[in-house]
């Protein structure tokens, strides 16, 4: 069976503090922030929900879902999106035309479009590493240690043993994209 | 620059002042640039780590924005108008005004004022040795914010700091049944050393409490969260002691053994009974009341479990009671109800915590400097740890884990050791010094590592009495820094890729900051600036061979056997580890040698005992006040104090300075979300953007520290800070800055408003 690479991110061990984001952002040299920390139900940035002092704050960092059937992919008229073998939606900088159909393609609103370069960004799983067996730079920026990188067709991979025992879930499974990017949501509170 | 595609790795560590994190970096250097830095391999794999501020570091080392030349003053102070100079002017300079200003006043009126090094360690070492050379004075930063915790440490442990009594085991890795994090954030100031570890402890069955005035990033993985007032920590600790007593939970044992508890205190005078008060030929042994003769004896390790910790004793015609006892007396004043009213916490809370401390086996305490950041944040801490010691969580010896790296510190305290050394002043003495010349005069300062008018309190009095009575300012700085603008002589300094320095963190490793390219345009590392001046002035000789020779001298102690340059070169280095099975016991250098629950040289202080004494200036109680608000200074992932405010990387992700206001005062207020408004006392107004966030409770309002002082549109976070000592602190070790214990109010931005 060919690998499946994908990631399992733990809202129980997210911080919230974007060096997953800064991460990328320079190892990929973008312009855009490939992995964008969403604060859950509010608003405004690392603002809590609920009322003091009964408040909630978790975080979902947002990203390229790398889907199993990626609509980008289907969606784009120049080939400039491939979805790999081994589970990576790439994108080819130079076949890109600007066109933004991928854009309104993805359900999951996470491929840039960059208006000084007139093409678009997204993360790639860093293939440029993983390809060289290194795991992809947010995860080993990561602060919390809350971000698995791994095999998700191997049952004994940290991923695959993260979704098992977590109740992991994947974004908008109702849209049929099937994700490689996985969360396992924060544990229940055990109150005093 | 040569052209090379090859790419060397040098391994080095991140010495910013959040210290402790320290991480290991490799950087990726090619030609003569550093191109990449990625997290470092440590020996245990699991700690590798970096944070958003250490991989954004190139953006400071190649900032276009930095010191490149050293420059003299040539607009007034504060204009920032500058013109370059030669190194070598400088330290003529430089060394012809400390003549003349030591000629006049003495050697003692030229101060150093060294920030917080962070990790670095020779770059501090070596502005000691130059001042203790000198025997001119060294300003202590501990009063910037770090002094309230020594300074309850040291009473009631004896010890500068309570970590390893309190969490050493836990930085060891051992997960208690309950983790109570109290006043600190370490999800934003300590992610990686202590952070990790409580989402660690958490996966592996530890229950999270978290005590805090404001809903932090810690709070949000809390199981539970107690939001307290500010200011009225001391209050919840006596309340949690007050059912802890109620319910007898505390433990007699460990009160008898470790702590001071069970000694006789004289009800006439407050001072403990020692031996000569009834006569014992042992004149200072403490006195206990022995339960199985019933009668006074001194203490001995034999009698100790049986000694009385409760009661009231006539001895000797003198009324006595155990120290126990007085803090029990003093919890009563404290139920549950009493204490939520002060603090907020809900009693109901306040109980089943209490509760849990008790009937729970291991029990961990984390707090650190921001705890104690209001006027009476000392007794905040003995409140804590008199909570931690009366349920017997309090570690007083380990079996296992690292021993400490022990630094020679030596040749800096002390560069000739039959000779006097430097003499020596609190931070927020130093106003005093300058402003009324108490207790001596101070003429000339270098500020070192400190963006001094930015961080400190009361910008405004800095601004119009401080720096006018100066006749000289040096400061060494990386960028035009709202301080440096005021300084007569600026110097630029490298960034942490540009010099080497020894790092004795993150526990259980030490490591070496290695240089990895050349210092930039003509920056110069501390050592050596200051190796620079120190052969203007005839002390060459002690700063001969630069950063290696300081780092070789710092190192040379036994306990760092085998730890050099050489072997520190290749990467981290763990510890020594304690011998399997061992006992390493923790003392404690209070005068009984105890924890000390009754601290007999505060008695004329009236805070023997962990009193709850209000905020000097937060006004906790509603309309109690002028201005009804408290004004609180959390930390900002985003910068470590005020370094990393001006890197692009960060500020798109967090442009600007806001003020976090609770919706109900918002509401009162008419204050919509990103209005601007405008935060003020009688000292100052202060103008920024609001966020309205119940991240703080009602009556609270919270502006990250460290954005620079131009990043506002008027004012900034220590333009509303005050200055008042607290004379406690002053007695025991050196007065805090009380940046937590600010009373204010906020209205709506109106353009040239009053």
């Amino acid at each position: 069976m060919n690998k499946r690479f994908g990631l399992v991110i733990d809202q129980e061990r997210c911080i919230g503090c974007e060096a997953c984001t800064v991460a990328c952002k320079i190892e990929n040299n973008s312009i855009g922030h490939w992995i964008q920390v969403e604060t859950q139900k509010v608003p405004q940035k690392d603002t809590p929900s609920g009322q003091y002092p009964d408040l909630k704050l978790e975080w979902l960092p947002r990203l390229c879902n790398h889907c199993a059937n990626p609509p980008c992919v289907d969606a784009c008229p120049n080939e400039a999106l491939v979805k790999r073998e081994d589970g990576p939606v790439i994108y080819d900088q130079e076949k890109c035309d600007g066109c933004q159909v991928c854009v309104g393609a993805c359900p999951y609103n996470v491929i840039l479009y960059i208006q000084e370069k007139n093409t678009i960004e997204k993360c790639n799983l860093c293939v440029h590493r993983i390809d060289k067996g290194l795991e992809p730079f947010c995860v080993i920026c990561c602060e919390g240690q809350a971000i698995y990188f791994g095999d998700l067709n191997d049952p004994n991979s940290v991923v695959s043993q993260k979704i098992a025992s977590r109740e992991a879930f994947q974004l908008k499974p109702e849209a049929g994209t099937n994700p490689s990017v996985y969360y396992c949501p924060p544990k229940p509170r055990r109150r005093l | 620059m040569k052209e090379t595609n090859e790419i060397k790795l040098v391994r080095t560590a991140c010495p910013a002042h959040c210290g402790i994190d320290a991480c290991g970096i490799l950087a990726h250097v090619k030609g003569d640039r550093i191109i990449k830095l990625e997290p470092a391999e440590f020996p245990n794999k699991v700690d590798r780590r970096i944070c958003l501020r250490g991989l954004s570091s190139l953006d400071i080392t190649y900032h276009p924005d930095r010191l490149k030349y050293p420059m003299k003053r040539i607009g007034e102070r504060g204009e920032g108008k500058f013109e370059r100079i030669s190194w070598d002017e400088a330290y003529e300079i430089i060394a012809e005004k400390f003549k003349e200003i030591s000629d006049k006043y003495g050697w003692r009126s030229i101060g150093w004022v060294l920030g917080g090094p962070g990790a670095g360690t020779t770059k501090f070492g070596a502005y000691l040795r130059i001042a203790s050379l000198t025997q001119s004075t060294r300003v202590s930063a501990w009063g910037y914010g770090d002094a309230g915790l020594p300074c309850g440490s040291r009473v009631i442990f004896g010890s500068q700091f309570p970590y390893m009594y309190l969490f050493g085991k836990f930085w060891q890795r051992n997960w208690p049944e309950l983790l109570v994090v109290w006043g600190a954030n370490p999800g934003e100031s300590m992610p990686l050393q202590t952070m990790r570890k409580i989402m660690d402890a958490k996966e592996n069955g530890t229950q999270i409490v978290v005590i805090d005035t404001r809903f932090t990033v810690t709070a949000s993985k809390a199981d539970e969260f107690l939001g307290l007032k500010p200011g009225t920590d001391s209050a919840l600790a006596l309340g949690l002691m007050n059912v802890i007593f109620q319910n007898e939970l505390h433990n007699i044992e460990f009160i008898r053994e470790h702590t001071n508890g069970p000694y006789l205190v004289r009800s006439d005078n407050g001072k403990i009974l020692r031996g000569k008060d009834i006569g014992d030929k042992k004149a200072d042994s403490y006195i206990i009341w022995e339960e199985s003769s019933n009668s006074p004896k001194p203490v001995r390790r034999k009698n100790l479990q049986s000694a009385s910790i409760t009661g009231t004793y006539n001895v000797n015609g003198i009324e006595c009671k155990p120290v126990f006892q007085l803090l029990k007396d003093l919890t009563q004043q404290y139920p549950p109800e009493k204490a939520a009213e002060i603090t907020g916490v809900e009693a109901n809370l306040i109980i089943k915590l209490a509760k849990k401390l008790g009937n729970t086996k291991n029990v961990t305490f984390f707090t650190y400097m921001g705890f104690t950041r209001t006027c009476h944040g000392d007794i905040s801490l003995r409140g804590l740890c008199s909570v931690a010691s009366v349920t017997g969580h309090v570690a007083t010896s380990f079996s296992s884990g690292y021993l400490p790296a022990v630094l020679n510190w030596d040749p800096f305290l002390k560069a000739v050791p039959d000779r006097p050394s430097f003499h020596r002043l609190g931070i927020l003495n130093l106003y005093e010094a300058v402003i009324s010349g108490k207790p001596y005069p101070i003429k000339a300062l270098w500020f070192a590592f400190i963006n001094f008018l930015n961080q400190c309190v009361d910008c405004n009095k800095i601004i119009k009495e401080f720096y006018p009575k100066l006749e000289f300012i040096v400061q060494t700085e990386l960028f035009m820094t709202p301080s440096a603008r005021y300084a007569d002589l600026l110097l630029p300094v490298c960034s942490f890729l540009e010099f080497s320095d020894f790092v004795s963190h993150p526990y259980p490793y030490v490591q070496l900051q290695q240089k990895v390219i050349e210092p930039l345009y003509e920056s110069k590392s501390d050592v050596n600036i200051v190796a620079g001046l120190a052969e203007k002035l005839g002390y060459g000789d002690y700063f001969k061979g630069g950063e290696e020779a300081m780092i070789d001298m710092i190192t040379d102690h036994s306990s760092l056997e085998g730890y050099n340059r050489e072997t520190l070169g290749k990467g981290a280095m763990l510890l020594r580890a304690l011998p399997e099975g061992g006992n390493f016991p923790l003392n404690f250098r209070t005068p009984s040698r105890k924890i000390e629950l009754y601290a007999e040289q505060l008695v004329e202080d009236g805070q023997e005992l962990p009193v709850y004494l209000p905020p000097i200036e937060a006004p906790i109680t509603p309309g109690e006040k002028k201005y009804p608000l408290t004004f609180i200074q959390g930390h900002s992932r985003f910068r470590t104090h005020s370094m990393f405010s001006n890197v692009k990387s960060l500020l798109e992700l967090n442009p600007e300075p806001i003020v976090e206001i609770n919706s109900i005062d918002a509401k009162a207020r008419n204050i919509s979300d990103n209005d601007m408004v405008t935060v003020f006392n009688d000292r100052a107004r202060t103008t920024l953007k609001a966020r309205i966030s119940d991240s703080v409770g009602p009556g609270v309002v919270n502006i990250t520290e460290g954005w620079w002082i131009e990043q506002f549109k008027e004012g900034s976070v220590n333009h509303l800070t005050h200055d008042i000592i607290n004379p406690v602190q002053n007695k025991i070790y050196e007065p805090n800055m009380h940046m937590n214990d600010v009373a204010v109010d906020i209205m709506k931005y109106k353009e040239g408003g009053k």
